[in-house]
């Protein structure tokens, strides 16, 4: 088992090291990335500071909150993109092209080389970025926030972006069904929408589909509260609960879906 | 002109039978639109009931609800940031050269495309729009003036909008891979022309800022002549600015793309 997982994780560092290098050749994209980083930020912030210009809190929210919020938003969005977005937006193509062929040879997990082949590398940089910002406002926060917090706030922030792959995973695997879904980037980020708003403003059955059935109030807004307000045992085991659920269903769906597959052809 | 017509129509008809072998966009893209307004239904409901006002800057509720889905459709319908992304691949790969060898524009051959590409949001929003003012009476289109008045400004702010992405996508001739202009553009323009937030609740600052730009006759324009929020009076000199701006935006994506097209190496990048 410990042999496995020091040879998966050394097949990732050369997956990083190649899609740096790949990268690196494009700087004018590198830079572009950066850039709509920075513009969707600032754009989420004028947008929160629009609505706080005529509210003084969205439900236990304080614009202080919001603010950290959001950058928990950005950081588990840059996190994803690193790791994840680079690959599974993909998987239409490879699918209908027959390119997953290439992947289904290699002497390694399928699942593993179509989630993990190319890492978006220019995320780093936003993500020390954010963790800077999110520094500083905890720091500058007017109620001190513990060691616990934080520590708490690490695992459900990581459990956050698994429950993210899940989704996202799930989605696109779709393809194997639909022979032709184009659209799932476009439908992830529709139903990612849900989680860059604060928990509080759902409410009744929305809300508690939000919490199990598309778990998108556990990827950003638990992880916040957990930092904020102090870890929450309920909230925590029911966030592992729904991550375990979510991983097990990816690996039934691309074992289905696999069978389905038909190469080029498809 | 009959040629012309003939033409381009073709594009038009030919795009529109490839988007009809698409329907998933068109459903993805109601649930877009349905998706975001219940997001902005349960912020502003927030906002309402917490300061527990009727009103804020003239839009009660339920205005300020109809406000916002329009703007939706209106976002959607106008944003061709997905044409552009084609049109920058086709430069930066030096696949244009079909366009430079044959009697088409490149500039009008991807509107129509674009034009072809939407029309399955046509029919499925204009039939949303009709459904409109019979389920709720009162918030949108009070008269078949105001109809008028939005078709008018709808057509305006589609082609306002693809001018726009025109320009930008043609910087491709000198920087080869410009998707993150294109995009930075897409999300800011979200906000800034008022899709999400009705400009009128912007500060005043911004808003000034706004005003002289063409960003306020992307979506705020239309959208504020079908709920009434814009008197009749202000509409013709409103329109006479807009297609002020939709001839200078053209003259300068006109200028880029000569500039460009003597740089274009036509080998790809």
């Amino acid at each position: 088992m410990e042999d496995m997982v020091r040879r998966y994780f050394s097949l990732w560092r050369s997956f990083f090291d190649n899609s740096l290098t790949r990268d690196l050749e494009f700087k004018a994209n590198f830079i572009g990335g950066l850039l709509v980083d920075i513009i969707y930020y600032g754009i989420q912030f004028f947008f929160f500071s629009i609505i706080y210009s005529y509210v003084d809190a969205i439900g236990v929210f304080t614009r202080e909150d919001v603010m950290i919020f959001l950058v928990i938003t950005f950081l588990a969005d840059t996190f994803y993109m690193f790791f994840f977005s680079g690959n599974l937006f993909n998987l239409n193509r490879l699918m209908v092209r027959g390119d997953l062929d290439y992947f289904l040879l290699k002497p390694v997990n399928s699942q593993f080389m179509v989630s993990f082949r190319y890492v978006k590398s220019y995320a780093i940089v936003s993500f020390v970025i954010l963790l800077i910002m999110l520094t500083t406002l905890v720091l500058a926060y007017p109620k001190p926030i513990g060691i616990l917090n934080v520590f708490a706030f690490v695992i459900s922030f990581l459990m956050g972006t698994i429950l993210w792959y899940g989704v996202d995973f799930i989605i696109s695997s779709s393809c194997f069904w639909f022979k032709n879904f184009s659209v799932s980037g476009w439908l992830s980020h529709e139903i990612l929408k849900f989680s860059t708003r604060p928990d509080s403003i759902y409410t009744g059955l929305l809300r508690k589909m939000l919490f199990s059935m598309i778990p998108m109030i556990l990827i950003a807004s638990i992880p916040t509260r957990t930092l904020l307000y102090g870890p929450n045992i309920q909230y925590l085991l029911w966030q592992l609960f729904i991550a375990m659920i979510f991983l097990l269903f990816t690996r039934i769906i691309w074992k289905r879906g696999l069978l389905r597959y038909e190469s080029a052809s498809s | 002109m009959k040629a012309w017509i003939e033409k381009y129509f073709f594009v038009i008809r030919m795009t529109w039978i490839q988007a009809l072998e698409y329907k998933a966009n068109t459903i993805v893209g109601t649930f877009a639109i349905f998706s975001g307004l219940a997001i902005e239904f349960l912020i502003w409901k927030q906002v309402f009931q917490a300061q527990g006002i009727n009103e804020i800057r003239g839009f009660t509720f339920n205005g300020l609800m109809a406000y916002i889905f329009l703007c939706m459709i209106v976002g959607q319908l106008k944003s061709s940031w997905v044409t552009s992304i084609e049109m920058i691949d086709s430069i930066r790969t030096g696949d244009m050269n079909k366009y430079l060898i044959r009697p088409i524009s490149f500039f009008t051959y991807h509107f129509m495309m674009f034009i072809g590409h939407n029309s399955l949001f046509y029919i499925v929003y204009s039939t949303v729009l009709i459904l409109f003012p019979i389920l709720l009476p009162g918030w949108v289109f009070p008269t078949s003036f105001h109809i008028l008045g939005f078709i008018m400004a709808l057509l305006i702010s589609i082609y306002l909008s693809y001018a726009i992405y025109f320009c930008m996508v043609c910087f491709a001739f000198w920087f080869g891979e410009v998707r993150a202009l294109v995009i930075a553009y897409n999300i800011s323009n979200i906000v800034l022309s008022g899709q999400i937030i009705p400009l009128r609740l912007f500060p005043d600052s911004v808003r000034n800022i706004i005003n002289l730009t063409p960003l306020q006759f992307l979506v705020d324009f239309p959208v504020s002549i079908a709920t009434a929020n814009l008197p009749m009076n202000f509409w013709l000199p409103k329109m006479g600015m807009a297609l002020t701006w939709c001839i200078i935006i053209t003259l300068v994506g006109r200028v880029i793309y000569r500039s460009g097209i003597r740089v274009y190496g036509g080998y790809g990048a």
